[in-house]
């Protein structure tokens, strides 16, 4: 197996991405049971292991492993000496679903949150945001922020 | 005839009346502010008033090449498929960004913000083509519409009876469009998207680091050659009503957006041809001039910051002194004027390794130095540089607020939302660009088209609506 | 145009570097590209397309733009010159005015190699082959606009025009007499657009150094966050290798004004025809205009102050929707909805089980708008190019065709030329120019229409060659006043 290190001691995948490790040689631990292989890949293809190197210390984390035979459990990256952080991200925390939120970074309301259903006929719509009706508790909260000068124009 | 002895003030050079008078005196940048008064967009008219286009499209390529339509004044109709919709509301990065915008259907799985500023100030409709009361409907909007633009596979609007051998009958002026991966030809039916386009059409493989610097080719930001092919059917489309001017007729454009790609390869194709030379990757310096790239500096303007993008990567800078004296005066101030003799000439520094030497220099010289830093000595030294932007200086920055091209507007449907295009598209005297609304959802003016455009009974709009015919 | 396949010998590494014909195999023939249709039982609806749009007619119609006069004036950049090419590729009649020593982007060549510029069959004069490749049906005049004879001809020439393209630094025109606020007055049909990287007006308007060096694109990429946006990270490939934001290789930014102020200044025109009778002012720029079009960045800052974060080859907001690595190069494959998607997978499957068992049977892959998630990516990705490790692009894209799936190999310059598709169409053609020879050029993207295509009549132009015509003809100035004028540094 190569690109993914199938670890037989634990049963997890471990996942090298192929752009780091397209031409790569070095020692790859298991996320899971922590067991260091070595591997030397060249094009993609494993030229040498994984060889199970135990004792020894890795070089580099995977990126992301998770273990097929437990219902998919995981460790996504940047779980501490297990995979690999990946620091290029839009904001320091990663999310993966969806950002629920009322407010715009000015603090003024954007409908960015589940709506209760309220089309008209054949699903139409106007052109108007009833959000004291419709919201009446959002509404309140930005009266708030307006009070305590939260609302900002830019 | 005006008898040539009257003296008429209009006749006379100069301006004519105190208000011109300022005009002309007041400094050029005042005037520009003043002419383009940006801000009350919406007073002064719009050019493409009273144009009507059917959009049955969908990602961001062919819906683009509506949208500046749609920014310009015309009306668009925006045609989904029922509940299906268009699948770039499923679009987000990383999954986190939704709008919720009501939706009966699916009022839980919101409409992802892959899809925002794709298809600005237009009306929804839904209509399922495949049934057989959708054909009345499209031939009646047809009938009184200017054009209509469509990415499906070739062959599918025909066998649906209409594409444009069947609709040019029904109105000889209309404009049909076909916008998509290839057109005629022996991979007609292959599908497209942007990044196939710039993996397919050459570009790709003149941009990121060469591979003896260890680089891969790179993927162009976002789907930018979507949107930017879309914008030339935009102009195949202005040329084309210009045309219908003369003539009355419309015509059919076929648009493939995979040679839009290849079309801003600038010398690649030619010296190919010539000389059988196959350009090459050359990462953040510039093929023809150097100095003109782009350096990593040492330290991070914003060390302290959380967001990993601020913290690490706000460290590069545009550095351009291609010119000799900029050249002799840039190498003084990295103190290395011995590369000014050793490379006097544009010819001498412009070779691939002269730039190696004069840009691994030159970051050896900002190796101690912010970003910040860099810029200002050599801005100081009267040189060209500028930071690598990222998208919170770019909402910080004065520049764009003032020129009105990234601004907040309070939208119908998303609510409070920051509209970085249309404006950005470009500054009107007369007739500017302007954003009513983002996107809607999927069959939002559906009473509005069907009902009150079409005339049909709402009773039947409602049975449709049940039959998912809309 | 098919031409017979020319055999090209190699026994030495000298030999690869000949240039090769163009096209090395001639292009799929018409009934064999019927069949294609034909499967598709599409045979009539491609027939009538080749006929209607077929690109070797495109000299038998008419052209949109006929009649329509633009002035072109501008030094160095792309934004103009792509610009006016694409109104002079619809037809309208493009006249570029140069200084007498020419735009130095005449001189510009692939790191300084002068052999790679083309040499005018007449005078010898060298120019390089981005000008030439932009020079596209256009008239060359020179004229001084420095000097107060030469501010007199060009408005002549303005008063006499639908539309001037202009790329100066901010304000250059109007401190000579010559910008809107003057032409206006006199040709109050006039409509004007500046081109330019930031803007000719506010705090960080374009600027020149004191050595009077122009600000070029990328300046405009890197003001509007494309750059920063684009390139691998540093969790890929260590910086300076390639983990860095990364400029297009070409000057984008520059392309993107240029074909948005066409679109301006044809909505323009349209609406001078249609209503107004009046010209106007148009203000177009590289960084603007490219932040157009970066999708929702900006406003996804505004969401939750999310700073876009570059990610190579791999789109974080579509799952498939990347190039990863394969045997000979990298082939790109696409397909988000559950339909493709999973057609991707059944494609992948057949060759490598393993990627149907860890990726169709992972509950959180199920969802659409889940895949997109990074790990999500991660796990395909790898296990795509697991897959393509093992065969090479064409191989790739022949597996997935069969899928219907939206994929492709990435192509460097010498296969694009030589793709069948593209030499079917075609999308690089020859033109046989009568100072430069025979060029290989990228066709006009309108040329595929019904009524009026655009075309390419002629590719390059020697600085001036169309001084004679065209002031004889705009201005009235014979040879020998044109002499003269030359003589004091006008022309």
């Amino acid at each position: 197996m190569c690109d993914i290190i199938w670890c037989k001691k634990c049963n997890t995948v471990n996942y090298l991405d192929p752009y780091c490790f397209w031409n790569w040689e070095g020692k790859v631990n298991c996320a899971e049971c922590g067991e260091v292989y070595y591997i030397h890949m060249i094009q993609g293809h494993m030229y040498k292991g994984p060889e199970p190197r135990p004792g020894e210390k890795p070089d580099i984390h995977p990126l992301y492993a998770d273990k097929p035979y437990d219902g998919y459990t995981n460790y996504p990256p940047g779980v501490e000496g297990k995979t690999r952080p990946y620091n290029c991200t839009p904001r320091h925390i990663y999310l993966g679903r969806a950002d629920q939120r009322k407010f715009s970074i000015r603090n003024r309301p954007m409908r960015a949150w589940p709506q209760p259903p309220s089309a008209g006929i054949a699903g139409s719509q106007g052109f108007y945001w009833d959000i004291k009706k419709l919201s009446p508790e959002v509404w309140e909260e930005y009266m708030e922020k307006i009070k305590k000068g939260e609302v900002r124009d830019w | 005839m005006a008898d040539p002895r009257e003296v008429r003030l209009e006749d006379l050079p100069g301006p004519k009346s105190r208000e011109e008078l300022e005009d002309m005196k007041a400094p050029y940048e005042e005037y520009c502010r003043k002419l383009f008064d940006v801000g009350n967009e919406f007073v002064k008219p719009m050019a493409l008033e009273g144009v009507r286009w059917l959009s049955c499209t969908m990602y961001i390529f062919t819906p683009h090449a509506v949208a500046n339509l749609g920014e310009l004044g015309a009306e668009v109709i925006k045609i989904e498929f029922p509940r299906v919709a268009d699948p770039m509301r499923h679009t987000s990065p990383f999954n986190e960004c939704y709008f919720y915008p009501l939706h009966d259907t699916r009022p839980k799985s919101g409409t992802g913000i892959g899809v925002l500023n794709a298809n600005v100030n237009e009306y929804y409709i839904s209509l399922d083509y495949h049934r057989k009361e959708a054909q009345e409907v499209l031939y009646k909007l047809v009938k009184m519409s200017d054009g209509l633009t469509e990415c499906y596979r070739p062959g599918t609007f025909d066998r649906w009876k209409q594409s444009y051998r069947y609709l040019q009958e029904i109105n000889p002026r209309f404009i049909y469009v076909w916008g998509g991966g290839f057109g005629y030809g022996p991979k007609a039916f292959g599908g497209s998207y942007d990044i196939l386009g710039q993996a397919h059409a050459g570009l790709a493989s003149i941009t990121g680091f060469h591979e003896d610097f260890g680089g891969h080719p790179v993927k162009h930001s976002n789907w930018c050659i979507d949107w930017y092919s879309g914008t030339q059917i935009t102009i195949a489309i202005l040329a084309a009503l210009y045309w219908r001017r003369k003539t009355g007729l419309g015509t059919m454009i076929e648009f493939s957006q995979v040679q839009a790609a290849t079309r801003c390869c600038g010398y690649t194709v030619p010296l190919y041809g010539r000389f059988g030379i196959v350009r090459q990757r050359w990462g953040n310096w510039d093929t023809q001039l150097c100095v003109h790239g782009i350096i990593i500096c040492g330290k991070s303007d914003y060390p302290d910051e959380k967001n990993p993008q601020l913290r690490n990567e706000a460290r590069y800078v545009m550095v351009s002194a291609f010119n000799d004296p900029d050249f002799k005066e840039l190498c003084s101030v990295i103190k290395r004027n011995d590369l000014y003799e050793k490379y006097k000439t544009h010819k001498e520094r412009v070779r691939a390794e002269a730039q190696v030497e004069i840009y691994r220099e030159l970051e050896k010289w900002a190796a101690d130095k912010s970003r910040s830093e860099v810029v200002r000595i050599l801005t100081e030294a009267g040189l060209l540089a500028a930071p690598v932007k990222n998208d919170k200086e770019v909402y910080e920055s004065e520049h764009f607020r003032q020129r009105g091209t990234v601004r907040w507007m309070d939208d119908p449907m998303l609510g409070d939302v920051i509209a970085q295009s249309t404006y950005s598209t470009g500054l009107f005297s007369e007739t500017p660009r302007r954003k009513f609304w983002d996107f809607r959802p999927v069959g939002a003016d559906n009473i509005k088209i069907y009902h009150e455009l079409l005339g049909y009974p709402i009773s039947t709009i409602q049975e449709w609506y049940e039959k998912g015919i809309i | 145009m098919a031409r017979e396949p020319q055999e090209i010998e190699i026994k030495s590494r000298a030999d690869t570097l000949k240039r090769r014909p163009w096209p090395v195999t001639p292009p799929p023939s018409r009934e064999e590209v019927a069949k294609v249709y034909a499967k598709r039982k599409a045979e009539e609806f491609g027939a009538w397309c080749e006929e209607n749009l077929w690109f070797q007619n495109v000299f038998e119609k008419p052209e949109a733009l006929q009649g329509v006069k633009v002035l072109e004036v501008g030094l160095w950049r792309i934004g103009h010159k792509f610009c006016a090419s694409l109104l002079s590729e619809l037809g309208a009649e493009v006249i570029k005015i140069e200084p007498p020593e020419g735009d130095p982007m005449r001189q510009l060549t692939p790191f300084g190699r002068e052999e790679y510029m083309l040499k005018d069959k007449y005078s010898g004069e060298p120019c390089g082959l981005e000008f030439i490749h932009e020079m596209r049906n256009k008239y060359s005049i020179t004229l001084n606009l420095d000097t107060p004879e030469g501010q007199k001809l060009y408005k002549g020439l303005a008063a006499r025009v639908d539309i001037i393209i202009e790329e100066y630094p901010p304000g250059y025109m109007d401190e000579r007499g010559i910008g809107y606020r003057q032409l206006s007055k006199l040709n109050p049909k006039l409509i004007y657009c500046w081109i330019g990287e930031l803007g000719q007006w506010g705090p960080e308007k374009d600027r020149v150094s004191k050595f009077g060096q122009w600000m070029l694109d990328p300046f405009g990429q890197a003001a509007c966050s494309f750059i920063h946006n684009t390139g691998y990270p540093e969790d890929f490939m260590p910086r300076g290798s390639g983990g860095d934001p990364t400029r297009s290789g070409v000057w984008l930014a520059d392309y993107v004004a240029g074909e948005q102020a066409a679109v301006n200044i044809l909505a323009a025109l349209y609406y001078r025809e249609e209503k107004s009778h009046r010209g106007q002012f148009i203000e177009v720029t590289g960084a603007e205009a490219l932040m157009d079009i970066l999708d929702f960045d900006i406003s996804w800052y505004g969401f939750n102050e999310s700073i876009k974060a570059r990610s190579g080859s791999w789109d974080p907001n579509l799952n498939q929707y990347a190039w990863n690595p394969c045997k000979d190069g990298y082939m790109m494959i696409g397909g988000q909805t559950d339909r493709l998607w999973y057609r991707i997978g059944m494609c992948i499957e057949k060759d490598l089980p393993v990627f149907g068992r860890l990726i169709h049977e992972d509950p959180f892959l199920k969802e659409v708008a889940a895949r997109n998630a990074l790990q999500a990516l991660i796990k395909t990705y790898t296990l795509t190019s697991m897959w393509l490790r093992d065969i090479n692009r064409v191989e790739a894209e022949e597996k997935l065709l069969e899928y219907e799936i939206a994929a492709g190999p990435l192509l460097y310059i010498d296969e694009v030329c030589e793709f069948p598709h593209f030499k079917y169409r075609p999308w690089v053609y020859t033109i046989e120019d009568e100072h430069y020879g025979t060029l290989l050029y990228a066709t006009s993207t309108n040329s595929f229409q019904m009524r009026t295509p655009a075309r390419v009549k002629w590719l390059g132009r020697p600085l001036g060659k169309d001084n004679g015509e065209i002031y004889q003809k705009y201005l009235g100035i014979g040879p020998r006043m044109q002499e003269v004028l030359k003589e004091k540094g006008v022309l």
